[in-house]
């Protein structure tokens, strides 16, 4: 099977920045961060606000659960959002840019053609960087949405139909609850995302990076259509449960 | 036509990722997210594909830019005006925004165009095999029994219907496989409104739908 570029394949992770550096797997790390999520749900509902308090505290251990640089990067944005920061900018291009372009020209983007969206997302995050809110997503979450509907604008000629957030009735709306974790949820997604089996991997890599549906995607592998379709519900059920979701 | 509670039957993983990845085309993203306007579980599922999208691009070995870009970027920031959102018309009947805009108006104010009876139409639009419609149903209509060149996704608008494989309420989202051949009813009480999308022409068993089904572009 060929080896899908770009998905982390050691064994271990490197945890913290600065001084702390730890070497710890994946797997257990998986572990230990569900384990705190959940002890930050339960303490979260309690009836005394002191102890509700303290789950708040408990987001350290989480939050290194993903590299420095990713955290960094919301910092960033969010400087963009608030005053126009240039030198905020200039660093979220140096780190962003070169992966837009490199997630285009896996879709098979023409090489002149990457190197042009690319920047016109950087653009994109400039213009709309007063929308970013780090409690929802990260800002790479964030980017690639910019870049996967720039895409479908510039390249398919294709609207991409997106239900309205404004529609819903209030209640509808993600609790409190649902908003603390959202920011922690990313790391824990990319951790379970590493514990994952690579013919997983391969399927899901495929899902983002080839344009194609999933049925080319099963003769690509040769496989069944069915077998692909297994395979990403037993990864979706993985992530899900990293997330506290119920599978 | 606000967020129901009880929808039993969803988009599969395999299509919710093809939306969140940005690979499905714009009829299957249509229903797709015209059915997150109905049910929750498929609109956190759908943030969560786009926080692995995230992930994923992340991960992705850095492909080098021309030594200039930034500058070039740089000084086209003041060129730039803020993105503002879209201002939309309130719908008066709740239909989703998202449909809206390939209604141009309200399910209300829909133009049908008869085919019998108690069946109804209107095509939204078509895209190579693709085409998207709206049906719409009497209570006990049938679509007569039909199969598919490719797969059929519907999504309950309004009202319900029954076929072989299930009941299907207002925000259920049906996938009938190229194989399945069904007749689907109209339940009783409110008239039955689906967003339909198929993959290449449906193949009717009875004479006079095979003569009449393509002079109406089925
Ligand atoms: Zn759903």
């Amino acid at each position: 099977m060929r080896r899908p570029e770009g998905v982390i394949h050691g064994l271990f992770t490197p945890l913290g920045g600065g001084r702390i550096k730890l070497l710890i797997h994946p797997g257990l790390l998986c572990v230990i961060s569900a384990m705190v999520a959940h002890a930050q749900r339960v303490l979260s509902r309690f009836p005394v606000p002191a102890i509700r308090r303290t789950a708040k505290l408990l987001r350290f251990p989480l939050k290194m659960t993903r590299p420095a640089e990713a955290l960094e990067m919301d910092a960033l944005l969010v400087r963009v959002a608030q005053c126009q920061d240039r030198a905020a900018f200039a660093a979220l291009f140096a780190y962003f840019a070169p992966r837009v372009k490199a997630y285009l020209l896996r879709l098979g983007a023409p090489s002149a053609t990457a190197e042009d969206l690319a920047q016109e997302a950087l653009l994109n995050l400039w213009r709309k960087a007063h929308l970013f809110d780090p409690q929802k997503a990260s800002a790479a979450t964030w980017l690639f949405t910019i870049a996967r509907n720039l895409r479908i604008d510039a390249l398919r000629r294709e609207k991409r139909p997106e239900f309205d957030p404004q529609d819903l009735m209030p209640e509808a709306g993600p609790d409190a609850d649902a908003a603390i974790s959202q920011q922690d949820g990313e790391g824990r997604l990319r951790l379970a995302l590493k514990t994952l089996p690579p013919d997983q991997i391969a399927v899901i890599e495929l899902s983002y990076f080839a344009d194609k549906p999933h049925s080319e995607i099963a003769g690509e592998l040769d496989i069944p259509l069915g077998t692909v379709k297994s395979r990403l519900r037993l990864a979706m059920a993985r992530l899900k449960q990293a997330l506290g979701e119920m599978p | 036509m606000s967020a129901s509670h009880d929808i039993h039957h969803h988009p599969d993983e395999a299509l919710l990722l093809a939306y969140a990845a940005g690979t499905a085309d714009e009829a299957t993203s249509l229903v797709v997210a015209t059915h997150m306007h109905f049910c929750v579980l498929c609109r956190m599922q759908g943030r969560t594909l786009e926080s692995l999208g995230g992930a994923m691009l992340d991960e992705l070995t850095p492909a080098p830019l021309a030594g200039d870009a930034l500058q070039n970027t740089l000084a086209r920031l003041d060129q730039v005006t803020p993105y503002e959102r879209p201002r939309r018309a309130a719908s008066r009947d709740g239909t989703p925004a998202v449909l809206r805009t390939y209604l141009g108006g309200d399910l209300r104010d829909v133009r049908w165009r008869r085919m019998g009876p108690r069946l109804s139409f209107v095509e939204l639009f078509r895209r190579r095999d693709v085409t998207v419609r709206l049906l719409r149903g009497v209570p006990g209509a049938d679509s007569g029994a039909h199969s598919h060149a490719g797969a059929e996704l519907t999504l309950v608008l309004k009202g319900g219907y029954t076929d072989v494989t299930g009941n299907y309420g207002p925000g259920d989202f049906q996938i009938a496989d190229a194989g399945l051949v069904h007749n689907t009813v109209a339940d009783p009480g409110e008239d039955c409104i689906n967003l339909s999308v198929t993959h290449g022409a449906l193949r009717f068993e009875k004479l006079l739908q095979k003569i009449a089904g393509p002079f109406f572009g089925f």
